[in-house]
């Protein structure tokens, strides 16, 4: 069978080189080898995209392109296509660059040895061959061991229904009495039972964590409210191994930008961690501040009576599938992802996490969480790289709390709802809401941000006043009326005496963030 | 006054029995279905007050069962809680975006599923009589 002609597409702008090149394939047997020689970047790049081309011969230092750049742009067009770039001997380096870049091989000019060219270009086709199929083995692997993973622990939690089911059937004696040691070890069966819940949990969560599908959703969230939730929830664990679970939250403790399930869930294994860990009769304390090195963040501590942790260990515990070699806690069971999941959760906050420990003298785990403020909440959508570009539109809704006749309970309550429903009407990944700041007394304010071209900002607006006239409470209290739709600039203009100062800081932190994101883009895009 | 009819639905019937023996505990009264397709003919034989419906199902899953319900005026208005070994991230708004009162990961605390049920029902809260062992929150 005759084989196909291999499609070489050469970019060479100087013609001597370009002959010294073509005249390399003269030994090969006709019909082997079929050679395109373009002398610019742009007339390659429309090559490529045609498609067809096998293999590119492409020289580093071209009229329109040089260096570096002509391998990204070749990249650009044709992923697919392996690449030997063509360099001067002096450029090895560069060369080596270009490989990083993705290319399969360089030659040096006037170095390359009869024959050598299309074995070269026969290679360079092989090895970008099986690459190929090597990465798609690796994404399906992956996928596989992710699909594999999720199935698996889900499949786990019937039978483990019917095992909690029964076991506590029988311990609450629904099926008669029971002599102590059978309560007992039904109490074994118990705990165990929730050990492999809690395992199955953590294995769902880091392959929803590998898989990209972690789901986190910054908003103004009480770290007090969180810490309440955790002792309330173990407290029964501390009490039944003697443990004192106690928390101390600083006076007027500002809100967190943070996901409240989230910062529930990272409380949870610090402490269930803490109790584990310290034998019986010690203590367990949780404590949250505002940070005294930067006012920007929180500190949330768990601390503990415990084994401790030699300070070798203390950064290699969050690995995964960490397990503590020392002898004092072996026997404990886990599957070593827990602090694992929480430095996940509090790094994809914004945070960090960190121990500190002596063996013996129990450990301290920190965690940081950025303050609530407008900044931290836009600057984590801002970043992202699906900004799009256009004005501004700044939506408030004003509940007017000066005429009195709204209790305060009525008022939080009110001020809830709202907040709700403009959540509910802004679930586009476009759109920002910024909670009411909580200021006393001061009418209650919403802002919601929406980073999108005009349509887009009346779209929300629409939606908003849909659902906003649709709540009978809410008509009632007259607060449809003060919703309105405004630019930046507006807001400053139309804002009431007494909250000009406010709505001015805000909107200039706004603009210049704005500024700082825009002028950062221009730098990266040159 | 007699007891409220509870229908389960699961495809394990180890499950569908632990589940019959708590809440026959609770004074509640059980009828059983193991796909889709008998949920419906046991929902309109027994009428029940409730029904705790499994997701993964044989012959329909328990989305489509909560789609035929509310098409049947006569069961239309029976709550339904939602008990399945599904991700409930994936899961829950969908599932009372469906018209459940509620979505309870298995395994689900006892406590817990008295309480749901209690409140869907209308009943006033009250603590179960035995000692209930709770499975902790997370």
């Amino acid at each position: 069978m005759k084989e196909k002609a291999l499609q070489v597409l050469l970019v060479e702008d100087n013609a001597g080189d370009a002959r010294l090149l073509r005249e390399m394939f003269s030994t090969e047997r006709a019909g082997s080898f079929e050679l395109t020689h373009l002398l610019r970047m742009s007339e390659a790049m429309i090559h490529l995209a045609k498609g067809g081309v096998d293999v590119v011969l492409l020289d580093m230092g071209l009229p329109d392109a040089h260096g570096l750049d002509t391998v990204r742009r070749a990249h650009e067009v044709a992923p697919d296509v392996p690449l030997i770039v063509l360099t001067g001997l002096d450029d090895e380096a560069l060369a080596a660059e270009a490989m990083k870049e993705g290319a399969q091989d360089y030659l040096i000019k006037g170095q390359i040895e009869n024959r050598a060219l299309p074995r070269a270009l026969r290679h360079a086709i092989e090895r970008h061959r099986m690459q190929t199929e090597s990465d798609l083995i690796r994404t399906n692997q992956l996928q596989f061991k992710d699909e594999f993973l999720s199935h698996v622990s889900h499949e786990l939690r019937s039978p483990l229904t019917a095992i909690y089911q029964f076991v506590t059937i029988l311990l609450d004696r629904l099926a008669g009495e029971l002599n102590p040691e059978q309560h007992e070890y039904l109490e074994i069966v118990l705990r165990n039972v929730k050990q492999l819940q809690s395992m199955i949990n953590d294995l769902l969560e880091v392959t929803r964590m590998q898989a990209g599908k972690l789901q986190i959703e910054l908003q103004c969230t009480s770290v007090s409210d969180a810490i309440v939730y955790t002792v309330n929830t173990l407290q029964t664990a501390a009490t039944a191994k003697g443990i004192i679970l106690t928390s101390e939250i600083e006076l007027e403790l500002p809100s967190a930008c943070a996901d409240p399930t989230r910062i529930r869930q990272i409380l949870i294994i610090l402490v269930d961690n803490a109790i584990k860990f310290t034998p019986a009769n010690g203590a367990v304390k949780i404590q949250a501040r505002v940070s005294r090195e930067n006012p920007n963040l929180l500190v949330l501590e768990v601390s503990d009576s415990g084994f401790g942790i030699s300070p070798d260990m203390t950064e290699r515990i969050f690995e995964r599938l960490f397990q503590t070699p020392d002898p004092a806690s072996a026997g404990r069971k886990g599957l070593g992802l827990g602090l694992f999941i929480c430095k996940e959760l509090v790094t994809r906050q914004g945070g960090e996490i960190w121990a500190r420990s002596a063996p013996g003298q129990g450990t301290v785990f920190s965690v940081t969480l950025p303050v609530f403020s407008l900044p931290n909440l836009i600057a984590p959508s801002l970043k992202r790289e699906r900004l799009t570009e256009g004005p501004i539109t700044l939506v408030v809704t004003e509940i007017g709390s000066q005429t009195g006749w709204l209790s305060h309970e009525v008022r939080a309550e009110q001020s809830q709802r709202v907040r709700d429903i403009l959540q509910q009407c802004l679930h586009s990944d476009l759109d920002l809401l910024f909670p009411k700041m909580g200021l006393a007394g001061a009418t209650e304010l919403f802002f919601i941000l929406a980073i999108t071209d005009e349509i887009g900002g009346e779209a929300i607006s629409k939606r908003i006043q849909e659902r906003l006239g649709g709540c009978e409470q809410l008509q009632q209290a007259g607060l449809t009326n003060s919703t309105s739709y405004h630019s930046l600039e507006a807001i400053k203009r139309d804002a009431s005496e007494s909250m000009k100062d406010f709505v001015e800081k805000v909107a200039t932190q706004i603009q210049e963030l704005m500024d700082e994101e825009i002028s950062s883009r221009m730098v990266k895009n040159g | 006054m007699g007891n409220k009819k509870i229908l389960i639905v699961d495809d394990d019937p180890d499950v569908r029995q632990g589940m019959n023996v708590r809440l026959r505990a609770n004074h509640y009264d059980t009828f059983f279905a193991g796909d889709a397709l008998s949920s419906m003919s046991e929902a309109r034989k027994h009428e029940p007050d409730l029904i705790i419906l499994d997701l993964g199902l044989p012959a329909g899953d328990g989305f489509v069962v909560m789609e035929r319900l509310k098409a049947i005026a006569s069961l239309a208005a029976i709550p339904v809680i939602v008990v399945s070994a599904r991700d409930v991230r994936a899961n829950k708004d969908r599932a009372l975006k469906a018209g459940a009162k509620a979505f309870l990961q298995k395994p689900v605390d006892n406590a817990e599923l008295l309480k749901v049920i209690r409140q869907a029902l209308g009943e006033p809260a009250q603590a179960e009589k035995p000692v209930v062992h709770d499975l902790g929150s997370l």
